[in-house]
């Protein structure tokens, strides 16, 4: 037990001090002021924008915007949220096995399964502490500036996005421990979600894939019901704890 | 008792066999040299020893127990400095040794103690920066020193010498002789004069088989040639020796080279008294580990 604390404990040193958790805190800040920024901004910005709109004959009229329109922004914003993670994070397994700094602890009888359960959790924590920061910061705003109760199943809304990204942070998690450079854990991770995305546009699969916890505005206005929503976050949970059971067995057979 | 004891080990890389068949005996206190050539396998068995690389075939024992690969509980005997050893380089050094003594399950007080007398060991007592910052000596024995942290029965270097500037090769091998009291060393190399001032055992690893193995000094006895060299003050006993005993080679001077095998020393001496040459210089000559090497990697 004492070892695994010693290894989490150096994960989230090497996060601090090579200033990644700094430059995730910040990135999560700046998404969670944006989000309703933008949605305050917009009238202004229709209305600046109004002589050139007119000229090519779009009139504004009175623009109204609520709650919704920031929480639309959230959605919108999250996936490039999630993409500077995985870019940042990518490396937390490779990094160790191009440098050779693992076989030292390794050597020392460290378990290996520790340095999965490790830099999984150090990758769990930073995800939700970014993501519900984020979160946190747009609701107090929006609720600041609007009413954030016009916003149907929003937890539930939330909620799937943030299992959406555990379960990315899985996939980077197997990938990591099958690949031997962070290219490989780019590629594996993005190429999953790619796939699911690209066959989420036939209409017949696209509720049973994970991308699909990704469409919270469908939530928000109430144009779904809650229980659609079932089949792909099941089939989340069960891809993120797949992924991360066979990234052990995995790990140990891995030549360092 | 054996601390290292491998046999009849296997190992290939695509279609190159790196190992093929490999024999080692490593006894417990002994400074133990592998020496071999670049490329000789030292590097594939000695990871082999510590679970990372699966043999293909052979058995390892360390302490008496044995190595399987991957998640091996045979590394908890040993301590091992990599050729060129990786830290976390955001990490100063004694918070290294304090993360390698957690991860080893150390005490506290022990751990403590430990570091201080390890990082005075190697020279590194008063260092306050970060490893980025460390030059390749440094590194090096930062490297002795976490290998040495629980007190490993077997302490396994991978050419702790080869990359360093005699400065630092010296402090390296003067570290590895203080700590013989304490455990069994098996390095690896292919710097003789190295092997020459602290081995007390070797082995030569030649094509992926150890070609020979044993104490430095029964080795050395082993291949002692029957030659002798012969120094004279004077051309005029050179010539009387040269026409006494033909099978002499002249190889200076004054310098002749009799080899024991058609006539015994001894016949030589008498002829010598009895001359009433005199010597400037009559040796044995010893073999050197480099006349050895050669002699067993060009078999």
């Amino acid at each position: 037990m004492r070892s695994l604390f010693a290894f989490i404990k150096k994960e989230f040193t090497e996060q601090f001090r090579s200033g990644r958790l700094i430059i995730l805190g910040l990135l999560f800040v700046l998404f969670g002021i944006m989000n309703p920024a933008i949605a305050k901004l917009t009238p202004w910005l229709l209305e600046t924008m109004a002589d050139s709109l007119a000229e090519s004959g779009m009139i504004i009229t009175d623009v109204k915007v609520s709650a919704l329109d920031s929480w639309v922004q959230f959605f919108k914003n999250m996936p490039m949220g999630l993409i500077a993670f995985v870019l940042l994070e990518s490396s937390i397994f490779t990094k160790e096995y191009t440098s050779g700094t693992l076989v030292l602890s390794l050597t020392k009888g460290l378990e290996r399964y520790k340095v999965v359960v490790s830099k999984a959790l150090v990758l769990t924590v930073l995800w939700s502490l970014g993501y519900w920061l984020c979160f946190g910061i747009t609701y107090g705003y929006t609720a600041y500036f609007w009413d954030n109760s016009i916003a149907q199943n929003l937890v539930l809304s939330v909620v799937c996005w943030w299992l959406f990204g555990m379960m990315v942070v899985a996939l980077m998690v197997l990938f990591s421990t099958v690949a031997k450079s962070n290219t490989g854990v780019l590629l594996g991770t993005s190429g999953v979600v790619l796939a699911s995305y690209l066959v989420g546009l036939l209409p017949k699969c696209s509720k049973y894939l994970p991308t699909f916890l990704t469409d919270g505005n469908s939530l928000i206005y109430g144009l779904v019901e809650t229980k659609t929503y079932m089949p792909s976050l099941v089939i989340a949970v069960a891809t993120g704890v797949i992924c991360f059971a066979i990234s052990i067995p995995i790990f140990n057979k891995k030549q360092l | 008792m054996d601390m290292l004891r491998i046999t009849d080990l296997h190992k290939r890389f695509g279609d190159k066999e790196v190992l093929h068949g490999l024999n080692l005996t490593v006894p417990e206190h002994s400074i133990y040299g592998f020496i071999g050539k670049n490329g000789a396998g030292k590097t594939t068995a000695m990871k082999t020893v510590l679970g990372l690389l699966k043999a293909d075939s052979g058995e390892i024992f360390v302490g008496g127990e044995k190595v399987v690969y991957g998640q091996t509980s045979a590394n908890q005997y040993i301590g091992y400095l990599p050729d060129v050893p990786e830290f976390y380089p955001f990490m100063t050094a004694p918070e290294y040794l304090r993360f390698c003594g957690e991860i080893t399950g150390m005490k506290k007080a022990e751990r403590d103690a430990r570091l201080k007398e390890l990082l005075e060991l190697v020279g590194l007592g008063d260092e306050k920066h970060r490893i980025k910052g460390f030059s390749r000596g440094m590194k090096q024995r930062l490297g002795i020193a976490q290998a040495l942290l629980n007190s490993p029965k077997l302490l396994i270097c991978d050419e702790p010498t080869s990359a360093l500037d005699p400065v630092g090769r010296k402090e390296i091998l003067d570290i590895l002789l203080t700590v013989r009291q304490q455990t069994t060393v098996l390095f690896s190399t292919h710097i003789l004069s190295d092997v020459e001032r602290i081995c007390t055992d070797v082995a030569f690893l030649n094509n992926g088989v150890v070609e020979t193995q044993g104490k430095l000094s029964d080795i050395k006895t082993k291949y002692r040639s029957e030659e002798y060299l012969l120094e004279t003050g004077n051309d005029a006993d050179i010539r009387k020796l040269i026409q006494a005993f033909p099978e002499m080679k002249q190889i200076g001077a004054n310098q002749l080279i009799f080899c024991e095998s058609v006539r015994s020393a001894f016949d030589l001496l008498r002829f010598v008294s009895e001359q009433h040459i005199v010597l400037l210089k009559f040796e044995r000559m010893e073999p050197t580990l480099e006349s050895l090497f050669m002699e067993v990697t060009q078999k």
